[in-house]
């Protein structure tokens, strides 16, 4: 059932980024709308605003958990992509851990400024 | 065939002979139609009448077979289900079926095709192995049980949605929408319990979840079957399955045949020979 396992985390995780960057969008975007509801963002773009947002626990863990579900999304995708076009067992197995490698570097790049800001 | 009727076609046919030529190139034909004439029929004017070295592989000429599955006009069609006026126009061009290895002219190797059906076990299998070696009797199945997967058994196994499926041009391991489709049509089978052992064949990279559910095969089948949708309910029984969801398919009981059967009825006496 493995492939069924991914595959379902494939659709699991592409509804989490239509919510989580809806959310995204919302606040660095929409600006305008939010205070149309009477919510105050400031200078939501600037540099301070951001290590601000980091340091509090909700929005640096919806930005790891964003980063997570559209690596996930994004380079199972590019896998079944990539093993349609190339299709053979040494291939399969070599698109696989270098993905993983990919993904695990990215995910330990991205959330290095949060949890360092989080721990200290 | 009369002379008013008649209208000459101009078949563009390609050949290829894999002993002589090193890629395959296109013979022209001038055949003469007149209505309702099939493009098997205009096949068989040629190999008659103008050159007899043209290969094509046809049997019933009754789409029962599917033997006579080529690409006329680039889409995938049984020859001796498509009447030449159909194309509206006076050349059709003829090749073999894509996705599937030639072995001459217009024959592809179907034997890789039919080794994926295989594979995938499609028959019957059952826990109990003596009932199914020696039967005492027969598998009940409600008619409402049958329909679940009816259509699916009218598959002819003519290679026609392999074709023109897309999936299985780009990825030569894909299972293909016939043996899926024939993977549901088993398993959706309430007289079936091998569930389990095709479920580990179909569940691979190259297996159902490669569908990219074009839905070319649905619409190039020449019996008019839909293997999308059994696409799409095999992927729904993977996904009951692996969240623990939907309700268990209970393997149908052996029963009894009927005690009393009725005499079938006697021949017309005037359709019996001798009276």
């Amino acid at each position: 059932m493995r492939n069924t396992y991914l595959r379902l985390l494939q659709l699991v995780t592409g509804i989490l980024i239509a919510v989580l960057l809806g959310i995204h969008i919302v606040i660095m975007h929409l600006d305008a709308i939010l205070g149309f509801f009477g919510v105050d963002v400031n200078d939501v773009t600037s540099w301070g605003s951001m290590i601000e947002r980091a340091r509090q626990g909700i929005w640096a863990g919806l930005y790891i958990a964003l980063l997570a579900v559209v690596l996930y999304h994004a380079l199972n995708g590019l896998r079944n992509v990539i093993l349609e076009l190339t299709p053979s067992a040494r291939t399969e197995r070599v698109v696989t851990w270098a993905i993983i490698a990919f993904g695990i570097i990215a995910f330990i790049g991205g959330t290095y400024v949060p949890a360092a800001l989080l721990a200290g | 065939m009369t002379e008013d009727s008649t209208k000459q076609i101009r078949f563009k046919v390609q050949r290829y002979n894999p002993e002589h030529d090193g890629t395959p190139h296109f013979q022209e034909f001038m055949v003469p139609s007149s209505q309702s004439m099939t493009v098997l029929e205009g096949l068989i004017y040629i190999k008659e009448n103008l050159d007899s070295s043209l290969v094509f592989r046809t049997s019933c000429r009754m789409a029962i077979c599917g033997s006579c599955g080529m690409l006329i006009n680039n889409y995938p069609h049984l020859a001796c289900h498509t009447q030449i006026e159909e194309f509206h126009s006076n050349t059709l061009t003829i090749k073999p079926l894509p996705n599937l290895p030639i072995i001459k002219d217009l024959v592809v190797d179907l034997i890789p095709f039919f080794n994926t059906h295989k594979s995938l076990k499609p028959y019957i299998l059952r826990q109990d192995a003596e009932e199914m070696g020696n039967p005492t009797a027969e598998y009940a199945q409600a008619p409402h049980a049958l329909e679940t997967f009816l259509q699916f058994t009218y598959c002819i196994k003519c290679g026609i949605c392999i074709s023109a499926c897309p999936t299985s041009a780009s990825d030569k391991l894909f299972l293909g929408p016939q043996a899926l489709a024939q993977c549901y049509r088993y398993c959706a089978d309430n007289r079936d319990e091998g569930e389990q052992e095709r479920i580990p064949l179909v569940d691979t990279d190259h297996g159902v979840w490669h569908c990219h559910l074009a839905a070319a095969c649905s619409e190039a089948c020449p019996k008019g079957l839909d293997p999308a949708l059994a696409i799409q309910l095999l992927k729904r029984r993977l996904v009951s399955r692996a969240v623990g969801l939907g309700k268990k398919q209970q393997p149908s009981p052996v029963v009894l045949p009927p005690t009393e059967i009725k005499p079938k009825l006697p021949f017309p006496e005037f359709t019996v020979k001798g009276t």
